[in-house]
This record gives C-alpha cells, sequence and structure tokens, in this order.
C-alpha cells in the first residue's frame, strides 16, 4: 500500500517536472537575434519582409481577416463614400524620432503611390488624413493595409530627407553586410517593443542552401515555396503555411494579337490547371478560375476550372495567329516551369508560344503571382486588379456586388486565375510563436526565442 | 628565218615537247598514286570512325541500362507503379540526366505518359510513343524541344526492373556539334551531320537545308558544297565518297564520305560526313609540281642554251660558206672558208674552197687571154689605123723621088702636093696616136651637182645645128621629165661620154633619122637614154661593144664606147644597150640620183 502511495508521489512529482517547463514556455522571452533568410529582395514587393518589419499602415489586416487599426485610431467616410477621413494615432514616432503627423503621413502615401492610387488626391487636415476620391471607395480602409502603402518618413523633423528607410514599425534597419540586412528592436515602437532584440535577414540566399543553414541550426526561419512544402513535410521541416495567399495567374496584354476577347477565352479554356497544381506544385496549389479565394468569397465553385480543349479549338475558330510570346515574371524554376506547361498546354490548342525572358510588359502573356492582401474580399479584389495595372470597378459591399465585379473582371480575360498557391516558412526548434497573417507573411514581432535570455 | 634560228626552234621545241611529256606523266602518276593513298586512308578512317560510331550507340544502352537497373529508379519504378503518384519525380529525370551525361531522359509510367523528362520538364502527362521499344538496340529518334526546334538523337529504351506495371525509360544522346566533338578524328579529319529529323518519324525527306548541317564548331562553313554528296547519300541509303572543292583553292578540298544513318524503320534522319583534308596531299602534290616544273624549266633553259651551241656549231660553217659565196659573188675571188673536220661540211668547205681556186685560176688565165687578146686587137688596129696613113705617104715619098728627075716646075708642084700630104697623112697619124693617148690618160671625175637635163640639153645644142643641115638629115627629139633631175657628176666627162654617144649614134644614121635624147628618173636612179633609128647591132655585137679598140665603123679606134664605160663606171653608174637589128640601138646610162 505504501508502496503503491509512494509509486504515486514519485509519478505525480514527475509529471509535475515536466508541466513546469511546458508552463515556463508559454511565456516569451525578451531577446536574441532572429536569422531569416530570403531569396528575394528584402525591400522588393510583394515578398518584401523587411517592409513589414520597417513599415507600418494607416490600417492592418488581422489573424482573422478583419481590417483593425495601426496608425490610424479611427476613419469615417463622407459622401457616399467618396470622401475618407482617418484621424492619426497621437504620441507615434518614426525610428528617428521624429513624430508622425498628417504632414508626412499624406507625403509618405502620396511617396507610395504616385499613380493609378485608389484616391484622387490625399491631404494633411489638422491631425487626419483625408482621402479624396473621383468614385466612391468602399474599401479603402482594407486597401490601406496593402503593403503598398505602408508610410516610409519623406522629410524628416530637420525638413530634411533620411538617409536609409525610416518607418514606425517594429525595427528598424541597423546596417546592411554581406548580404545580411540587421534590424534592431524599435524600443519606442506604438505597438510596443518586438521579443527579439534583432532580426538578421540574409537576402539572396538559395532555397536548397536556407535549407541547410536551417538543418545545421545557422537559420531561424527559411523560406518554403509551395512546390516543396511536401518535400520539406517529408524532410521533417517544421513547415508553418498560409494557404491561398497568392495567386497564380496569366495576365494577357489585350493589345496585339490577343486583342480579340474570344481568342483570349480560348487560352483560358486551353490550359490544363490540374497538371500545374498536382505536378508541377506537388499538389500544394488549388487550381481556381476566380480571383478570390473560396475561403474569401464563398462562390469561387462557380468558376469552371477544367480544361476544354475542344472548345478552346472552336473558339479559336481556325485562326492562325503569330507567335506568341509569354514570360515568367520570377525567375524561379517553377515559374519557368509553369509557363513551360501553358506554352504546351497552348500549342495542344493550335497557338504557337515563344517563352522569353524580357520585359513582361511587352510580351503577349506573362505568369504572375499576385499577393492576397487586403482581408476584406472587396479590397483583395480590388488590389489583385490595381496590381495587373487593371482599373477596378466599384464594388459594393454584398456578396453579389462582388461576384459581379469579379465576373466583370473575369469576362474580360486579360487576367486568367491559374491556382491558389500557400505561402510557407519552416521554423528552427527555437523559434516561439511565430505565426502567420493572412496575407502569409510572418508575424515577426510577436514570435520569440527559445534561448533567449 | 636564218638557219640557225630554224635550228634553235627545231631543237628547243623537240627537247621541251619530250619534257613536258616526262613532266605530265610522272605528275600524272603521281598524282593517282596520292590520290589512290588518300582513299585508301580515308577508307580506313571511315571504317574507325564507324565502329566509334557504334561504340557510342552501345555507350547510350549501357547508360540507359544502368539507370533502369539502379535501385534508386527501381525504388522510384516501384513506388510509381505502387501509388500512382507520378508528381514527386518531376524533376528526376533532370538529375538522373545529368548524371549520367545524356541529353535526353524520359520517365516513362505505365500508362505510357511521360512522368519526368529532362530535355522538356513541362512533357510530363503526354504519351511518348518509343516507349514500346523497349529493349531494342539504340535507334535514331527526333526529340521536340522547348523552343520549338525538334533534334535529333540516338535514343535506348529500357524497362526499370521489378515494377509492375512496367517503368521504362527512353534515353539518349544528342547528335549535335558537342556529340560530334567527343568523337575521336585524325588530324586533318573533320565530321559534320546532317540531320533532317523530320525523316526520323517517317515523313519523307526534305530538300537539303543547309542549317541541318553541323559541324563539331556549330554551322558548317560552305555548307551548300556537301549538298551533292549528301543528297546522293540520302537517295541512294549506300555510303557515298567524293572529293568536294569548299573553295576555288585545290588544297582546300576534302575526300568526303556520307554515312547514312537509318533509324530501325528504314527512314533516313541523318546523315554523317566524315571529311579527311586533302591539303597535305596537294600541298605535297603542288611541291613535287613545283619542283617538276623547275627542273623541267632548267632542262629546257639548258637545252635552249645547247641548241644554241649546236645550232652555231652547225650552222657556222654553212655561213662562213654563203658569206663566202656572196663574197664570190661580189668579185671576191680570193675568198677562203675554215676547213674544220672531216665531216660533209667541211668537205663541202673544201669543195668550196677548191672551186674558188679553179674560178681564180681560170679567171686569171682568162684575164691573160683577154690581155693577149687585147694587145692583139690593140696591134691589129694600131697596123690597121698607121697602115692607112702610112699607104699614101709611101706613095708620096716614092712620087716625090720619082719627081727629082721631072722638070724643076712640075718638081716644084709634085713636091708642094706631096708636102701637102705628107703633112696632112703625118697629121692623121698624130689624131690616132692622140686618141690612144687620150685613152690611156682618162682624168679622175671632179664631182659637182649637175642637172642631166642640162648635160642632155648642152649635147643636143652642140650637135643637132650640125646634124640637121648635112644632106642625111638627123632630126632630134627630147623627151626629158618635168622634175629636176640633180646628180653629182664631171660635166665635162659626162658631156664627152654623151658627145660619144650622140656621135656613135649620128655615124650609125647616114641616111638620116631621128636621134632621140631622154632623162628619166626613177628608184633614186636617173636613165639618160640616146636612141637612134638606125640599123641597129647583131646580139654578138652587143655583147663586144664595150670591148676596148672593137669597132663595126671602118674608121673608127673602137675606144669611144670604152671611155664613155670608164666615165659611167667612175660616177657609180652602169651603161647598157637595147637594140635589135635594123630596128636602131639605144644606149641606156643609169646614175644615182641626189638624196634631198
Amino acid at each position: 500500500m505504501r508502496w503503491t502511495v509512494l509509486r504515486r508521489c514519485v509519478i505525480s512529482c514527475a509529471l509535475l517536472m515536466l508541466v513546469l517547463p511546458a508552463a515556463a514556455r508559454t511565456r516569451p522571452h525578451y531577446g536574441g537575434t532572429l536569422r531569416v533568410e530570403i531569396a528575394g529582395d528584402p525591400w522588393q514587393r510583394p515578398d518584401g519582409l523587411a517592409r513589414r518589419l520597417v513599415f507600418d499602415g494607416l490600417t492592418a489586416i488581422g489573424t482573422d481577416g478583419a481590417v483593425k487599426p495601426a496608425l490610424a485610431v479611427e476613419w469615417s467616410a463622407d459622401d457616399d463614400d467618396h470622401r475618407w477621413q482617418f484621424r492619426l494615432r497621437p504620441g507615434v514616432h518614426f525610428q528617428d524620432g521624429t513624430p508622425l503627423t498628417s504632414v508626412n503621413a499624406a507625403a509618405a502615401l502620396n511617396a507610395a503611390c504616385p499613380s493609378n492610387c485608389p484616391w484622387t488626391a490625399v491631404r494633411a487636415v489638422g491631425s487626419a488624413v483625408v482621402f479624396v476620391g473621383d468614385a466612391p471607395m468602399p474599401a479603402l480602409p482594407a486597401l490601406l493595409a496593402d503593403d503598398a502603402f505602408r508610410l516610409a518618413l519623406t522629410i524628416n523633423a530637420e525638413g530634411k530627407t533620411p538617409e536609409g528607410s525610416v518607418g514606425t514599425g517594429p525595427f528598424q534597419v541597423a546596417g546592411f553586410n554581406n548580404s545580411v540586412l540587421t534590424l534592431t528592436a524599435n524600443e519606442n515602437c506604438w505597438q510596443g517593443r518586438p521579443f527579439v532584440d534583432s532580426v538578421e535577414l540574409r537576402v539572396h540566399r538559395a532555397v536548397r542552401d536556407q535549407w541547410l543553414d536551417l538543418s545545421v541550426g545557422r537559420a531561424d526561419m527559411v523560406e518554403v515555396s509551395a512546390e516543396m512544402t511536401r518535400q520539406a513535410q517529408q524532410q521533417r521541416l517544421n513547415v508553418i503555411a498560409q494557404p491561398d495567399a497568392t495567386l497564380l495567374a496569366l495576365q494577357v496584354n489585350d493589345s496585339g494579337p490577343l486583342a480579340n476577347p474570344i481568342l483570349r477565352t480560348a487560352l483560358a479554356e486551353a490550359i490544363d490547371r490540374s497538371a500545374l497544381a498536382n505536378v508541377i506544385f506537388q499538389k500544394q496549389g488549388e487550381p481556381v478560375a476566380g480571383l478570390l479565394p473560396q475561403r474569401v468569397s464563398g462562390y469561387a465553385f462557380l468558376f469552371p476550372v477544367e480544361r476544354d480543349l475542344n472548345r478552346a479549338h472552336e473558339l479559336r475558330g481556325g485562326l492562325s495567329l503569330p507567335p506568341l510570346t509569354m514570360s515568367a515574371e520570377s525567375g524561379d524554376a517553377a515559374m519557368q516551369l509553369a509557363a513551360q506547361r501553358i506554352a504546351l498546354d497552348l500549342h495542344e490548342a493550335g497557338f504557337t508560344v515563344q517563352m522569353v525572358a524580357g520585359n513582361e510588359l511587352r510580351t503577349n502573356l506573362t505568369l504572375r503571382r499576385f499577393m492576397l492582401e487586403g482581408g476584406a474580399p472587396g479590397a483583395m479584389l480590388e488590389t489583385v486588379l490595381r496590381a495587373a495595372n487593371e482599373q477596378p470597378a466599384v464594388i459594393g459591399d454584398g456578396p453579389a456586388d462582388l461576384y459581379q465585379a469579379e465576373h466583370e473582371a473575369l469576362e474580360r480575360h486579360t487576367l486568367i486565375p491559374l491556382l491558389d498557391l500557400p505561402r510557407a516558412y519552416a521554423v528552427g526548434a527555437r523559434v516561439r510563436d511565430l505565426r502567420l497573417n493572412a496575407d502569409g507573411e510572418p508575424d515577426i514581432a510577436n514570435a520569440s526565442l527559445e534561448d533567449a535570455p | 628565218m636564218s638557219l640557225r634560228q630554224k635550228l634553235l626552234l627545231l631543237f628547243s621545241l623537240t627537247v621541251a615537247a619530250a619534257v613536258a611529256a616526262v613532266a605530265w606523266t610522272v605528275l600524272v602518276r603521281i598524282r593517282q598514286v596520292f590520290e589512290q593513298r588518300d582513299q585508301e586512308e580515308t577508307a580506313l578512317f571511315v571504317n574507325q570512325f564507324q565502329r566509334e560510331f557504334q561504340h557510342r550507340s552501345a555507350d547510350v544502352v549501357a547508360a540507359i541500362d544502368r539507370l533502369a537497373a539502379s535501385e534508386h529508379m527501381r525504388a522510384a519504378a516501384f513506388a510509381i507503379a505502387q501509388s500512382g503518384d507520378t508528381s514527386p519525380y518531376l524533376t528526376e529525370a533532370q538529375a538522373m540526366a545529368q548524371d549520367a551525361q545524356l541529353d535526353f531522359l524520359e520517365i516513362v509510367g505505365p500508362d505510357g505518359k511521360v512522368v519526368s523528362s529532362a530535355q522538356w520538364p513541362a512533357r510530363f502527362g503526354y504519351p511518348e510513343p518509343a516507349a514500346v521499344r523497349a529493349g531494342q538496340a539504340a535507334f535514331l529518334k527526333s526529340e521536340d524541344l522547348p523552343d520549338g526546334t525538334t533534334a535529333l538523337g540516338l535514343f535506348a529504351v529500357r524497362t526499370v526492373r521489378g515494377a509492375e506495371p512496367a517503368v521504362t525509360l527512353v534515353g539518349g544522346e544528342r547528335l549535335d556539334a558537342a556529340f560530334l566533338s567527343d568523337l575521336p578524328v585524325a588530324p586533318g579529319m573533320t565530321v559534320a551531320l546532317y540531320s533532317d529529323p523530320s525523316a526520323a518519324n517517317g515523313a519523307s525527306a526534305t530538300l537539303f537545308d543547309a542549317q541541318h548541317l553541323v559541324g563539331t564548331a556549330g554551322a558548317v562553313t560552305g555548307a551548300s558544297r556537301y549538298q551533292p554528296l549528301i543528297d546522293a547519300a540520302r537517295k541512294s541509303g549506300q555510303q557515298t565518297s567524293a572529293i568536294l572543292y569548299l573553295t576555288d583553292r585545290r588544297e582546300e578540298s576534302v575526300n568526303a564520305t556520307a554515312i547514312p544513318l537509318k533509324n530501325d524503320s528504314g527512314a533516313l534522319p541523318a546523315v554523317l560526313i566524315v571529311s579527311l583534308s586533302r591539303g597535305g596531299m596537294v600541298e605535297a602534290q603542288q611541291h613535287i609540281r613545283a619542283i617538276a616544273y623547275g627542273v623541267a624549266s632548267g632542262g629546257i633553259l639548258l637545252a635552249i642554251v645547247l641548241s644554241l651551241w649546236i645550232a652555231a656549231r652547225v650552222s657556222r660553217p654553212i655561213e662562213e660558206l654563203a658569206r663566202a659565196a656572196e663574197a664570190v659573188a661580189e668579185g671576191d675571188w680570193e675568198t677562203h672558208v675554215p676547213e674544220r673536220g672531216r665531216d660533209e661540211v667541211s668537205v663541202l668547205a673544201r669543195s668550196f674552197n677548191h672551186m674558188t681556186g679553179q674560178l681564180a685560176a681560170q679567171r686569171e688565165q682568162l684575164v691573160q687571154t683577154e690581155r693577149v687578146a687585147a694587145w692583139r686587137e690593140l696591134a691589129r688596129r694600131l697596123a690597121h689605123e698607121l697602115k692607112n696613113p702610112l699607104f699614101p705617104l709611101q706613095l708620096t715619098v716614092e712620087n716625090l723621088a720619082r719627081a727629082r728627075a721631072l722638070p724643076e716646075a712640075e718638081f716644084e708642084e709634085v713636091f708642094r702636093e706631096s708636102t701637102a700630104t705628107l703633112g696632112a697623112e703625118i697629121a692623121n697619124l698624130k689624131t690616132i696616136i692622140g686618141r690612144f693617148s687620150d685613152f690611156s690618160k682618162m682624168p679622175k671625175p671632179q664631182l659637182e651637182r649637175v642637172d642631166a637635163k642640162d648635160a642632155i640639153e648642152r649635147v643636143r645644142a652642140l650637135y643637132e645645128p650640125t646634124a640637121s643641115k648635112e644632106a642625111g638629115a638627123i632630126h632630134f627629139a627630147m623627151d626629158m621629165a618635168d622634175e629636176p633631175m640633180p646628180m653629182y657628176a664631171d660635166p665635162e666627162l659626162l658631156h664627152r661620154a654623151l658627145s660619144n654617144l650622140v656621135l656613135n649614134a649620128m655615124d650609125a644614121m647616114p641616111e638620116g633619122g631621128v636621134l632621140t635624147l631622154s632623162a628619166h628618173s626613177h628608184s633614186g636612179q636617173i636613165e639618160m637614154r640616146v636612141a637612134d633609128t638606125g640599123e641597129g647591132l647583131t646580139p654578138e655585137e652587143c655583147e663586144r661593144l664595150f670591148t676596148p679598140y672593137y669597132t663595126t665603123k671602118q674608121h673608127g679606134t673602137g675606144l669611144g664606147l670604152a671611155i664613155v664605160q670608164s666615165v659611167v663606171t667612175d660616177h657609180g653608174g652602169t651603161i647598157a644597150v637595147e637594140s635589135r637589128e635594123g630596128g636602131g640601138a639605144a644606149f641606156i646610162l643609169t646614175l644615182p640620183r641626189v638624196q634631198e
């Protein structure tokens, strides 16, 4: 009996010893350097990770996809959404100490969007920033959460142009040396100090090398492309992914040989999306024919994704076209292979396609990736269309209006949706609480390190 | 053309023809031998090359065999066969092809569709008809590429062991410049490949396209020069050889062999061209030819020199004989030619010398004979001339002697008559002696510019008045050219000669007649003619007419025409007579005209 009690006590103690560290893990530690490796440029959209860390927008998208205040604490619309007024968060300072004012906020927005903006004019009125549009702008708060409209200081308190990139984000630029961009924690960040002291962002690193660095402990977070997600999982890497974060689409130049919309329709019918998703992107992509993901719009299933080669032939009508040129926006292997596969599909439909490595605007077809940002469906649709250099129509609030707007955009067949692709990262064992936002970007500011002091 | 030149030309042509014939024969033979050796060498290299090509085919088969037997591929094939999920192996073929150093590799699933393609990764899911040829030997196949082109390759197909249903590997090596450059070639050898990918898949052969011909360095320069050979090989399907001139220079020619590469269906998708440069052979030929030409030229030059020497040696005695003959013809009878050796020419020279010696002796005899005859004629003439006045002198002296017996008065009369006769006959004797004396004392002519017309006019003016008044009147006719006829002559001697001719003509016409004086100029000569209408001369008289002391007249001394001839000869001219019996006679003086 005593032995039984004793055994129970020992077991209880052992369980307690196991539970205590687990409880300790729930409290994030401050400090440490998070080592991140990426293949692209840290500042370049749409994958510019440093932009998210250094700059903030007037609004932000929460993990639930809803618009939430950021540098603006409240906003209101007048004149049937033609005029929006955003009141700035008080007491916010840029990383060099320059206070955030409506004047430098308006200047930053004008610098961020010199043309083709959702608004007609933006100006400072008192402590507020006022947007005026010729057309109604119902989705403006969600649009302002877009990565493109984050505020970078243009003129500091001394009236001079600041050296380097200065924002209000959780990290500030400390230096760039040997392909490593060092960001240090912004102690005075309006959101509060991030957990890690600094982030070392190694740029232009090949994915294979990133994985190697992660496996040997030289990196804490590395990129995992969609087509390699499966392989990463097979290698037992800790992969965090956000599905439907990227739209793979074929942008069609509607001038020149493809000015006829029927021919563009034939192109859309000729492409075998399942081959792209199942083979090239290793079953990580979702074939789509709509611009918005099913989880966002709820009606994406209405757009058929199956290939109809016979209809493509019928639509082409035996018309002999000059060779079409096609390029892939990104030079990575999967994009190139996808472009080649699309060229092969189109060849079956009677189109001759030549792959070129040139300016995408000069080619008839361009395979592109679009970040699905914006949170709200309307804003996300508008963001995609603007990224495709198309002028979006005014999108109403209701699902019917959204469907109508997307249907009209798809009917033009200047942007043929192909796949929704995930964004994924592999993280090391010492990284804690790293999550991805709705657009697939990692929330580094809220991540911490296991072995931080 | 002289004899020496003829001999030289004959000898030179003979030697040159002989040398040329020998050189041509040697060069042709050398060329035949070289080309035979070249063809044999080319055939040897082509055989070696064909064996190497077969080795490469075997290498491709072996590489595919190794891949199909590898554990990695067998595991993949098993997984594909079991799960049917081919997506994890999308890039498998690229890595395997890289490891095996293959240009083409496709993994074909059990459904005959491409699982992974090294050459066209995007082609997954498409059927690969060649998969059914698993186990066969290497074959030629055209392969579509992503850039829209088609490449020809040497393929093999093998089934991966152990997987059911079967997974196959279709792989090969591209027949391109890199493939050719890997083949071992002999020095001077080049290889090129003409590919017609459309023919590999059973389509009919297309027309020759120079862009389809590639060498180890890519495009082949002057590809069109290979067209006849390639077309012949494609048409016949047999190995074909020919000499191709890549440029207009002979040394840039090749001995090319076109080897048709057939696939198992009998189609002819490619022609392999093995070319062996003829540059070395042509250069050797040219070197030999240059030497032959040099030797031939030297031989011909030496032959010409020898011909010159021989021609000179042969022709010199004949030329000396010719010159000697000309000298003899000009009157130099003392000419001799050297007598060398004992050949026919020396015999001829001796005969010539003997002949000239005989001629000179005979001439001397003739001169002596003529001289004796002349003296006899002179003696006869002197005797005849002197006998005529001596007979009256004798009669007069005898009359005078007989007259001493006559009375004084008669004697005085006879004496006066006799002394008158004696004086007349003695004067006659003086005249005769003066003529002979004048002939012996012909002066040397004092030349000056004289016009022939003036000389003839002077003679006419002297004799026409007297002749026209005599009983037998002689009419003078003049036939003169209008142009001046200058010449260098002694006026007095010329006048004397013309006077003698005019007096002879007047003597020839005792019954009267027409005496024609004429002067004309032609061919740089002045011809003065004195013609009469007398009885004329016989041919025999004409022959002896200019012999001194020969005369046809009763009282002539025979010195008149001799004097005329002497004067004409001293002036560098000639005298001739034209006459026929009963038709008058004409004496023609020809003297050189002053050249202006």
